[in-house]
């Protein structure tokens, strides 16, 4: 009985002791979409993200009605005609970032994994700057998201008003995630 | 006893391994985010087509609108170019607040002169809690340089003011399918007639069917529990589609009146809705939208 207790203690600590997890309640992400026409930007500062430096996998959850926009309108837009927040409000990524140096201060990686957006799952490959701080990570990249791929349709007459390529970026700071 | 003690254990020492066990992305959908946010677009416009929506614009948003009806007079004899006759009105609306609306205007038929202010009171939110509908409260006042029906007297300045007060109450059922129901109070400074009363009480209906991400169709229709009785009216009908285009929003409407103000078109349609010379009108609404 004992034993039992024993080993069960370690495997429970064990357990906890992978929670080596960092969290970022903040991050911001940014787009834009220039054209000759119109140039549309909209920023989001609550975007919810972890990161495992042990595992090197990093997830993303975007809200799509925590973007702002210079113009109200384009707010409305956006998520009513666009990306129609109301069926789809999240964007998420999951991925690994490859050959991920624990120790190393500042290192540009790939991080391969699936952008989600509007339900339509693909594969992406990111460039990112991983920063290391005494207690945080700082994650820095940006992606070109077609609009053509998750189904965002936009009227032919205003079609040279957005962008096919919408320049995304984002940059997150992560701090230790206690539960 | 030693069963249940191992049973326990069992649990205790796997609930950690499972609980890391799932995905990371799983983990974050756990973490708890204010999901509870305000319905957006129950319309698309400050009006619905010819009435009042419970929409307000945006704090320093600027909207100029031009409306506009069309229509042919009773003559057969008549050949004028597409239609015989038609009316306008210039407005601007203009955001205060995200909840709070001013808006002005001047137009034909009777060159009225119109101010309203439109609160927004109460927003549905999307995840049901809360009132299960949005309302707004709406404040307009008129000066009639002209008559219309004639039923107002014209002496003084006092005389060819009316006010209306409506509550508008809507409820966007699915993201295509909104529903307003507008009680509505009408004071009539003067009266021609004695047997017109100053104060009216109506109440609108008004659907929108959301057809795509930029075209809707609309509905409206005003009930009058007091008409005037000096004239035969009707109630207020219209039948429309508003299309978005970016910064501007187009409203086509079909209805029974020439009249841009509540005061006016609920309390004073004296057409039925038909597709008859005289009573058939077309309204064409352009909305432009100014961000500062």
């Amino acid at each position: 009985m004992k034993k039992i207790l024993l080993i069960s203690l370690f495997i429970w600590v064990k357990g906890f002791s992978q929670n080596t997890e960092f969290i970022e309640r903040q991050g911001m992400v940014t787009f834009f979409s220039y054209t000759a026409v119109e140039n549309i930007k909209a920023k989001n500062t609550q975007t919810l993200s972890l990161f495992n430096p042990k595992t090197n996998e990093i997830a993303v959850q975007i809200l799509m009605r925590a973007f702002v926009f210079e113009k109200s309108l384009m707010h409305e837009h956006f998520n009513e005609s666009y990306i129609e927040s109301d069926l789809y409000p999240k964007a998420t990524f999951e991925g690994v970032i490859e050959d991920f140096n624990p120790d190393s201060i500042t290192q540009t990686k790939i991080i391969k994994g699936d952008f989600t957006l509007k339900n339509i799952t693909k594969p992406v490959e990111i460039k990112a700057t991983i920063t290391k701080d005494k207690a945080s990570y700082n994650i820095d990249g940006n992606l070109d998201v077609f609009i053509d791929d998750y189904s965002i349709e936009v009227p032919a007459l205003l079609s040279p008003n957005i962008s096919k390529k919408i320049e995304v970026k984002f940059s997150f700071k992560y701090v230790l995630y206690d539960i | 006893m030693i069963y249940k003690v191992k049973r326990f254990i069992l649990i205790f020492t796997l609930a950690p391994i499972t609980l890391f066990s799932q995905s990371l992305l799983d983990k974050l959908n756990k973490i708890e985010t204010d999901s509870s946010k305000n319905v957006m677009s129950t319309f698309k416009g400050t009006r619905i087509s010819i009435g009042h929506s419970l929409e307000t614009r945006k704090k320093n948003t600027l909207e100029l609108s031009f409306m506009s009806r069309y229509w042919n007079v009773e003559q057969e004899t008549s050949n004028s170019f597409a239609a015989d006759r038609m009316c306008a009105r210039f407005g601007a609306d203009y955001g205060i607040s995200d909840n709070l609306t001013l808006g002005l205007g001047i137009g034909t038929p009777n060159g009225i002169v119109d101010a309203y202010l439109k609160q927004r009171l109460v927003h549905q939110k999307t995840d049901n809690s809360g009132l299960p509908f949005g309302v707004s409260v709406m404040q307009s006042a008129t000066y009639r340089t002209r008559s219309i029906v004639g039923i107002e007297q014209r002496d003084n300045f006092y005389d060819k003011l009316a006010f209306t007060t409506q509550l508008l109450i809507a409820r966007k059922f699915t993201r295509n399918f909104s529903f307003q129901i507008s009680p509505t109070f009408i004071h009539r400074t003067s009266s021609n007639f004695s047997e017109d009363n100053h104060n009216h009480f109506a109440v609108g209906f008004s659907p929108r069917y959301k057809l795509n991400n930029h075209v809707s169709i609309v509905s409206e229709y005003y009930y009058v529990a007091n008409p005037l009785t000096s004239v035969k009216t009707y109630g207020a009908f219209a039948l429309g589609v508003n299309w978005e285009v970016s910064d501007l929003l187009l409203q086509f409407t079909m209805t029974n009146n020439m009249i841009f103000n509540e005061e006016g078109f609920i309390t004073q349609t004296v057409r039925n809705f038909n597709t008859r010379d005289g009573n058939f009108f077309f309204g064409f609404n352009a909305i432009y939208h100014i961000q500062f």
